[in-house]
Formats: structure tokens, C-alpha cells, sequence
């Protein structure tokens, strides 16, 4: 299938802007900078997706991913440190390893891409894909969408369960504590004897 | 083809976007004056002038700012804002960009103007803007959901989720009156992305200034622009859903459409100037104990008059 | 823009999205590269739909549910999160060496 030129100028430009950005993910100093920068990725796709004509997919990308990175930041700021990168950050370990295995699978799914025979059947002229879709998620393949709505409410029950205050080992602020400043170091920003909190007072790991 | 398609449309959203901000600023004073408030000597020139000095004054640094994520922040918002409004028609044919998932994209907007916000106040590397950012973020995630319900009621009855459709489904009866509770949730969803009179948690005085306290010159008076314009973007949003867009008798379509925007535009400033600004912590609790399950009554509403 | 462009942009950002889940010892990092192994995913599964499967509307139905699928890996990525910082004060995947044996 022919996309005009313009068209394609986009594509090259989104997708550089998508690979671009999914890499900076991975090298940026603040971690609120990582997931704007995943979000970008994510709209590089989904502007993808509307050029492919799938314009409620692109559409609802914008939508969901910017809550979620909206959410991955905030839980950025709460657990993690140095969210506003005035420092280095490098936090990673078996490095070879994991560039190796990057290259790898890029490096099979691209051969994939370029020598495997796909059919070449493009969208037919009288598709709407909106309602193609609407028609698909209520009708056919309703179970499929109303088990994935399923496995969202056991998800939502399981999370509020894992994070809830009380669990099975007692409430959740006892022996809550910052992180330290070194790994398994003291915690940070709390007094050596403080009276309130309950008793754990050392209880990073060794 | 070029001029039809690429042209025409960005004149358009930009002369609608930089008037309607301009009106937003001179009905906001008139207002102010029909309620015995402070306000400038002449509603018409106050805002060019303020603008104007603006443009001359300095633009502020703080402390080792995320200088492109600041800077970048006011022109994506008024970007966002841009976009929401190119959706909107204006008559059955002057439609800017006739996007067949346009109810979709204003709920994106809305999900992108609180990551716009709070990089907005994140960015400045300062404790009150913030604050700010993340007040702003507890009430977005607030009304997003209660901004999505209302737009599906919406999308109900035309049976499609393009805005050229939502109007043309309101030939018989708006949907102001068939769904009642929509255009009220619907307007608070607009004083939140805006973040404007009582949901302006972001901005407000008791932070001096929130995630623009720490702006000033050039990027403040984008900042400001870019919040008047998302307000004339969500009314042209909210007459086209709500109060039959175009459609009207004896004026032409455009006409309706711009007479509906500055309605809706007077109704949310005249709410802006009269009503108090909510606590952050109870305004989190109002809009998921109470508005949450008022869109959802909404929603079901709508959905029961469009099986009748 | 053709299939095998697409399909190249698709494992690029898996490939990047593989380093990163491999490479990065803070939870919420770890889970951004899997997001953007689901994202190659949707662009693959898209770009499939609209050039090689004449539109079929399982194509579009995929992508929605592998949207569901970073939803929930996302909530219960953040779930075991929070409960590990609240056992371990943990934010990083060494935190948990019980795991280990």
C-alpha cells in the first residue's frame, strides 16, 4: 500500500521521536523526566497509529498513557530518590548483560521483519475502523473484553489487598521508614530515638 | 486542497483562540465591575496593556530549573488547548479537523493538560509551585473519570464520537435538557482543567501564585493566555456537546456556535468570580464520593433514553 | 511507511524496552521498560491490522487488550511496590534477596 509523501515524512519524524525517547527513558537523570519521556514514545505511537488509520487505538493511547505516566511519576517522587535530577543518576546492574540481550532481540525481530514473507492485504476502502471496533468489542469477541474488564476488577481487588494499611503483618506505618542515603544504609532524615512510630527502629536489611 | 484543509483551519482556531482569550480577560473584568470588585478603569484596553507589559519585563529564573520542561510547559498547554478547539464545529461543514474520535481526543486533553500542569510546576525547582503541581494532580486524576462519563453520555445518543455528530444528534432536543446533570458536570470538569475560580488549586493566592509563582514576563503572559485560551477551547467542547453547537434558527451556524461559546464562557467566569475556592482534601473527597457517582447516574440516564 | 518500517520501529522499542527491564534496578524503571516492550507490541499488532490482515477487527482488539495488559501490570507493579517499601524500605529489586533462595 502507497502512503503519500507526507505521510511518510511523519513516520520518519515519529518514529525517530519515539526511539529517541524510549533510549532518553533509560539515560535521564530525574525519574520524572523518565516516564515524560515514555509518554512521549507513547504519543510517537499512537500519532503512528492514527497515521494507520486506527484513530480510536492512537487516540485512547493518548488518553491512558497519560494518566498512567502521570501516576508513574507520582510514584517516582514518593519511593524513589533524586526525583528532580540535580545529581548523576546511574542505578543499574548486570549492564552488559542486559545491552547484549537488547541488541539481541532487536536483532531477531528485525531479521524477522525483513525476511519473513507477510501477505500484503491492506485496509479495505470501505472499513471504519471506529465501528469496526465497537462492533468487534460487542459482539464477537465480547468475552474476550468482558474477561479482560474481569481480570481488571481481581486486579483492582489484589492491589487494594497488597497495599491496603492493615495486613497480615500488623499496621502498615509500623516500622515504616525512609530509604537510606546508602544501600542498607541508616535511614535517612530520622532522628537515632524518636518516641513515636513504634518500636522498629532499625530495621533495614543487612 | 491545502488552503481547504490546512490553511483555513489554523486561521480559524488561532483568530477564535486569541479573541476568545481577549473576551475571556474583558468579561472577566466586567464582571468583576457589575459586582462592586476591584477592577481596572477600562475592561477593554486593561488586558492589552497588561500583556503588553508583559512582553517588556524580564523573564524570572529560580534555582537550577528543568529550564526546557519549564519553558516548554505554557506553549504545550496552549498548544493542548489549540488542539481541543481544532475539533470543534463551528457549522455542518466548517469543521477545523472533523476527527471521527474527537469526544476521545477532548478526554486526552484534558488526561495531557495534568501532566502539562504539573511539569509546569515541577520544572520551576521551587516548594510553593510544587505544590501546586501536586494539588493539581490529585484533581486531575479526579475529574478526568467524571469528564469521561459525561462525554460517553454525550456520544450516547449520536451514536458516534464525532463532534459533528453529537451536534447533528441534538436536532430534536439539546442535550442540555436531555441529560440534565451533564452540562453542570461538565462545566466543573471545565473549571478543573483550567484550573480556574473555585478548582483553581494549582494558581492560587494562598500559594502565591502556585506553579506560576515563580514566572514572570514572556512565559507568564503565555502562561496566562494558554489558561484563557483551554477556557474558550472547553466552552466551543462544552456548547457543541451540550447546547446544540451550530444549530439555531434565523442566524447562521457560526453565529450560534460563537454566541453558545461566550454563553458558556460567561456562566464559567461569573461562577469563577462568585464562588470560593474549595479545600484541595475536600475537593478530592467531592468529586469522587459525590460527582464520580453523579456522572455514573448520568451515564445511565443516557443510556436508558437512548434504548427508549 | 510500510510493513517492515513499522516492524523495525517495533523491535527497536522492544529491544530498548528489553535493556531496560534487564538493566534497571528501581522497580518503577524496570516496569517503564516493560511499557515500552508493550508498546512495540501495540505498534507491531497495528501495524499487522492495517497492511498485512485487511483489517480484521481482532487486529484492533488485540491491541485493546494488551492496553489492558499494561493497566494491570501497572497497578500491581505499584501494589508490590508500596508493600515492599513498607516490609523492606526497598526501592530497588536487590531490596528483596529473600526472594533469591
Amino acid at each position: 500500500m502507497d502512503y503519500p509523501l507526507i505521510v511518510d515524512l511523519f513516520f520518519v519524524l515519529l518514529s525517530v521521536l519515539a526511539v529517541v525517547s524510549g533510549w532518553r527513558v533509560f539515560c535521564t537523570d530525574s525519574m520524572v523526566r523518565a516516564s515524560f519521556f515514555l509518554l512521549v514514545s507513547f504519543i510517537a505511537v499512537g500519532l503512528i497509529m492514527i497515521l494507520l488509520a486506527a484513530q480510536y487505538l492512537g487516540v485512547a493511547m493518548f488518553f491512558m498513557m497519560a494518566v498512567e505516566m502521570m501516576v508513574m511519576a507520582l510514584f517516582m517522587v514518593m519511593f524513589m530518590m533524586n526525583p528532580a535530577g540535580l545529581n548523576p543518576m546511574m542505578m543499574v546492574h548486570q549492564h552488559r548483560f542486559a545491552i547484549v540481550a537488547g541488541a539481541v532481540s532487536f536483532v531477531v525481530l528485525a531479521a524477522v521483519a525483513l525476511l519473513a514473507e507477510f501477505p500484503d492485504s491492506p485496509l479495505p476502502a470501505d472499513l471504519d475502523p471506529v465501528t469496526s471496533l465497537g462492533n468487534e468489542l460487542l459482539g464477537d469477541s465480547m468475552l474476550i473484553f468482558e474477561s479482560a474488564g474481569i481480570v481488571l476488577l481481581t486486579t483492582m481487588i489484589g492491589v487494594v489487598v497488597l497495599s491496603s494499611h492493615r495486613g497480615r503483618f500488623g499496621a502498615a506505618e509500623e516500622g515504616s521508614m525512609p530509604p537510606g542515603l546508602a544501600p542498607g544504609g541508616e535511614p535517612a532524615g530520622m532522628p537515632k530515638e524518636s518516641d513515636e512510630g513504634g518500636g522498629h527502629h532499625h530495621h533495614h536489611c543487612h | 486542497m491545502i488552503v481547504n484543509e490546512l490553511i483555513l483551519p489554523v486561521i480559524l482556531v488561532t483568530v477564535v483562540l486569541v479573541v476568545g482569550a481577549y473576551l475571556v480577560a474583558v468579561i472577566d473584568e466586567a464582571i468583576a465591575g457589575a459586582l462592586g470588585l476591584p477592577r481596572a478603569a477600562n475592561a477593554w484596553m486593561a488586558p492589552l496593556a497588561r500583556g503588553a507589559w508583559l512582553l517588556t519585563q524580564q523573564a524570572n529564573a529560580t534555582e537550577a530549573p528543568d529550564w526546557r520542561a519549564w519553558r516548554l510547559a505554557p506553549a504545550l498547554y496552549l498548544a493542548l488547548a489549540a488542539i481541543g478547539l481544532a475539533v470543534v464545529p463551528f457549522s455542518p461543514t466548517l469543521i477545523p479537523t472533523d476527527l471521527v474520535t474527537g469526544v476521545v481526543l477532548w478526554g486526552s486533553i484534558e488526561a495531557l493538560a495534568t501532566v502539562v500542569i504539573f511539569l509546569h510546576g515541577w520544572s520551576a525547582n521551587t516548594l510553593l509551585s510544587l505544590i501546586g503541581a501536586y494539588r493539581y494532580v490529585a484533581l486531575g486524576l479526579s475529574y478526568i473519570l467524571i469528564s469521561m462519563f459525561v462525554l460517553i453520555g454525550v456520544a450516547l445518543p449520536a451514536e458516534s464520537l464525532q463532534f459533528s455528530q453529537v451536534v447533528a444528534s441534538q436536532a430534536e432536543l439539546w442535550n442540555v435538557i436531555r441529560q440534565p446533570l451533564g452540562l453542570p458536570l461538565f462545566l466543573i470538569v471545565g473549571l478543573g482543567v483550567t484550573f480556574w475560580g473555585p478548582l483553581n488549586l494549582a494558581d492560587s493566592r494562598d500559594l502565591a501564585g502556585g506553579t506560576a509563582s515563580a514566572i514572570s514576563g514572556p512565559p507568564r503572559l503565555v502562561w496566562n493566555l494558554a489558561r484563557s485560551a483551554m477556557l474558550v477551547a472547553f466552552s466551543g467542547a462544552a456548547a457543541s456537546a451540550f447546547l446544540g453547537g451550530w444549530l439555531g434558527p434565523w442566524l447562521p451556524g457560526p453565529v450560534w456556535m460563537l454566541l453558545k461559546m461566550l454563553a458558556v464562557l460567561a456562566v464559567l467566569l461569573l461562577i469563577g468570580r462568585l464562588v470560593p475556592r474549595v479545600q484541595p482534601e475536600r475537593c478530592v473527597t467531592l468529586m469522587w464520593v459525590v460527582l464520580l457517582p453523579l456522572s455514573f447516574v448520568d451515564l445511565i440516564w443516557a443510556g436508558v433514553e437512548a434504548l427508549w | 511507511m510500510t510493513l517492515t518500517t513499522l516492524l523495525l520501529l517495533a523491535a527497536a522499542l522492544i529491544g530498548i524496552g528489553v535493556y531496560g527491564a534487564l538493566s534497571q534496578q528501581s522497580f518503577v524503571m524496570l516496569m517503564m521498560g516493560l511499557e515500552l516492550i508493550l508498546n512495540g507490541v501495540m505498534l507491531a499488532a497495528v501495524a499487522f491490522w492495517a497492511l498485512s490482515g485487511a483489517g480484521v477487527p481482532e487486529g484492533q482488539l488485540l491491541t485493546i487488550v494488551v492496553m489492558a495488559v499494561m493497566a494491570i501490570e501497572m497497578a500491581m507493579g505499584f501494589a508490590l511496590v508500596v508493600a515492599v517499601f513498607r516490609t523492606n524500605q526497598a526501592d530497588v529489586t536487590e531490596g528483596i534477596t529473600e526472594l533469591k533462595h
